[in-house]
């Protein structure tokens, strides 16, 4: 009896660092498995999984030291509450994993552009990916396939030497008052590190009469297009505030730009802003006019990863 | 917060803990070896050399090695217990997380080969963690440490024992079970701060609306401010945080470099990690004044229009 009482007395004394390790065992083991998930995209940029594998493991090995050989130690009530704020970060990653599952499966969706992507993100960073041509001819025009933020990026930077025809994937979102005034807002989330700095990068698009008819918000297309100034740009240009060049397409000459649809202006304005958790910013200089569009099915990921500013682009 | 923000609070949340847990664990790791198989005292001979060398040390300490402000707390408070002098370990602290060369090299991708930004971020994080280090080296650790985390293995002996011994330096399997149990101490001990940080970034993300960026973006004394605050805010690791800077071109130079100098010296990961490691009024001093230093300094290099 007394043998039995003395383990009680060892297991309560031993209790708080039992605790611990299977706190970190818990945080450990959720690493691995959404390491080796294919939900990982939804909350850091892939390429980081094996660091997250890495970790979950260590943590799971040194959860198993303090199980196993637990000191004894207080129930402090500094120990109580990191254990109360870990379970509680567990439920809260939990429901973020469950509501990542119920999203679309990007990887069943396109299961070999999900791997393509994967393998990839694996690589180098200076690997190419390989899609099937990286140089589209089209309508006589040869487009350079490049991803959204790439070209953002690009015409950020005040760089002149981007495709002056391209094509991307892109997500089409469509509001009525875009829709009134002729345009669409393509839209690619980019992700450097984790969600929290993912950044929703947009360009205003428009093309010939009924070009997007039948396309949905929240369709994914390839467009096929160049750039071309903003009214505000173009006026900016003649004012000589900003330095020349910026893009093939430019036309204007002054009169151009009085001519040019003063209602389009604060177009910028009535791009929406996404629901989730990324800055949105919508070009305020350029916008796409769409020589051709094609619906495609979902890239690998809904996110971009990786960008370039030369070619071969990451696409 | 209503049923659709909270998916997106909880991915937020989770996705900065996720991201920085390996940081703080490899942070951990070598805090646990430091407490573990270094004597104590053993490096009090650094505090011996004048404040201004001790200083150049915790800076140059920081250009060497990669650690990012998730994992600089923990190796700080244990470099100081081993008798790492302040005047050495709080410039290692602050600058670190910047002056190392990845996030070095991150910032120079970032704005496209653009010297200037990479310098002036490295100057403005440089020179208020030496400044720090000039005010608060003369402490000794015990005035610049809290007596105690009240949490589990702070007493005593560096295997966590509880004991107040001093141990001889263990065997092979000893020393790397002790290392293990310590690790996981100090990990849950500062992942404390890192959760309760990220749950307040996240709630910042989900509500903090974006229209406000494009309101302050054209005035300099808005925009510096502002992009202070969001560095504090989003607590975005100093590793990518420069891939966001370079994305927000709608604001001033100057203003965007405030964004990068500040983030990675106090954000809500470190905010309460500072309080809970650091004596109140040194904590205070460590949460204004690189604060106030960066504000100083951004405004200068945009009113003289050194940067624009």
């Amino acid at each position: 009896m007394s043998v039995l009482r003395d383990f009680l007395l060892t297991l309560q004394d031993r209790l708080q660092d039992m605790i611990d390790g299977l706190c970190l065992l818990c945080l450990g083991g959720f690493m691995v498995a959404l390491a080796r998930s294919g939900w990982y995209w939804y909350f850091l940029n892939p390429k980081f999984s094996p660091l997250t594998l890495g970790a979950g493991a260590l943590l799971c090995v040194v959860g198993l030291a303090l199980m196993l050989r637990p000191k004894p130690g207080a129930a402090t009530s500094g120990r109580l509450l990191r254990q109360a704020v870990l379970l509680a970060f567990l439920s809260l990653a939990a429901t973020a994993w469950d509501q990542a599952t119920a999203l679309p499966d990007f990887g069943a969706l396109n299961p070999a552009a999900y791997q393509q992507e994967i393998d990839a993100l694996a690589q180098e960073p200076a690997a190419p990916q390989a899609p099937v041509d990286l140089h589209p001819l089209k309508d006589g025009n040869t487009y350079t396939r490049l991803n959204l933020p790439e070209l953002y990026i690009m015409v950020d930077k005040g760089r002149t030497d981007y495709p002056a025809h391209f094509a991307m994937r892109v997500l089409v979102v469509r509001t009525p008052e875009l829709t009134a005034r002729g345009h669409v807002l393509l839209r690619r989330t980019a992700v450097v590190c984790c969600l929290a700095d993912s950044l929703e990068l947009g360009f205003l698009a428009r093309g010939k009469d009924g070009i997007f008819d039948g396309v949905q918000s929240g369709q994914w297309v390839e467009v096929f297009g160049r750039l071309e100034p903003l009214p505000d740009q173009e006026l900016a240009k003649k004012n000589s505030r900003e330095p020349a060049g910026a893009g093939g397409s430019a036309t204007g000459n002054a009169t151009d730009s009085k001519a040019a649809d003063k209602s389009d202006k604060d177009l910028v304005q009535a791009a929406p802003t996404g629901q989730g958790p990324s800055i949105s910013l919508t070009n305020p200089k350029f916008r796409v006019q769409v020589e051709s569009v094609e619906r495609i099915q979902p890239p690998g990921f809904p996110y971009v990863f990786e960008f370039r500013e030369k070619e071969p682009f990451a696409w | 917060m209503d049923q659709s923000a909270f998916p997106v609070f909880a991915a937020i949340v989770a996705s900065i803990v996720l991201e920085a847990a390996p940081f703080l664990l490899l942070g951990s790791l070598l805090s646990a070896i430091l407490a573990v198989y270094v004597g104590d005292g053993a490096l009090e001979r650094l505090g011996r050399r004048h404040l201004s060398a001790q200083i150049g040390l915790g800076l140059v300490a920081g250009l060497i090695l990669p650690t990012c402000e998730c994992g600089v707390v923990p190796v700080t408070r244990r470099l100081l217990k081993k008798g790492v002098p302040p005047g050495a370990a709080i410039p290692f602290m602050l600058a670190a997380p910047v002056v190392n060369p990845v996030s070095l090299a991150s910032t120079w991708v970032a704005f496209q080969g653009d010297w200037h930004m990479v310098l002036w971020r490295a100057a403005l994080v440089v020179l208020p963690a030496a400044a720090l280090g000039w005010a608060l080296g003369n402490l000794k650790s015990a005035e610049l440490l809290r007596p105690s985390l009240d949490m589990a293995h702070e007493a005593g002996c560096g295997c966590g024992c509880g004991s107040a011994h001093e141990h001889r330096r263990p065997g092979l399997a000893q020393g790397v079970l002790d290392v293990l149990r310590h690790t996981g101490r100090e990990f849950l001990d500062m992942g404390l701060f890192l959760m309760l940080g990220a749950c307040a970034a996240g709630l910042f993300k989900v509500f903090l609306p974006q229209e406000w960026l494009g309101l302050v973006s054209g005035n300099l004394w808005l925009a510096v401010p502002a992009m202070m605050l969001l560095a504090v805010l989003i607590s975005i690791c100093s590793e990518a945080d420069a891939f966001v800077a370079a994305s927000l071109s709608m604001f001033p130079r100057p203003a965007l470099l405030a964004f990068l100098a500040l983030g990675p010296m106090l954000d809500l990961k470190l905010l309460p990690a500072y309080l809970s490691v650091f004596r109140r009024s040194n904590a205070l001093v460590l949460i204004t004044l690189p604060a106030l230093a960066v504000y100083v300094l951004a405004m200068s290099l945009g009113l003289l229009g050194v940067l624009k």
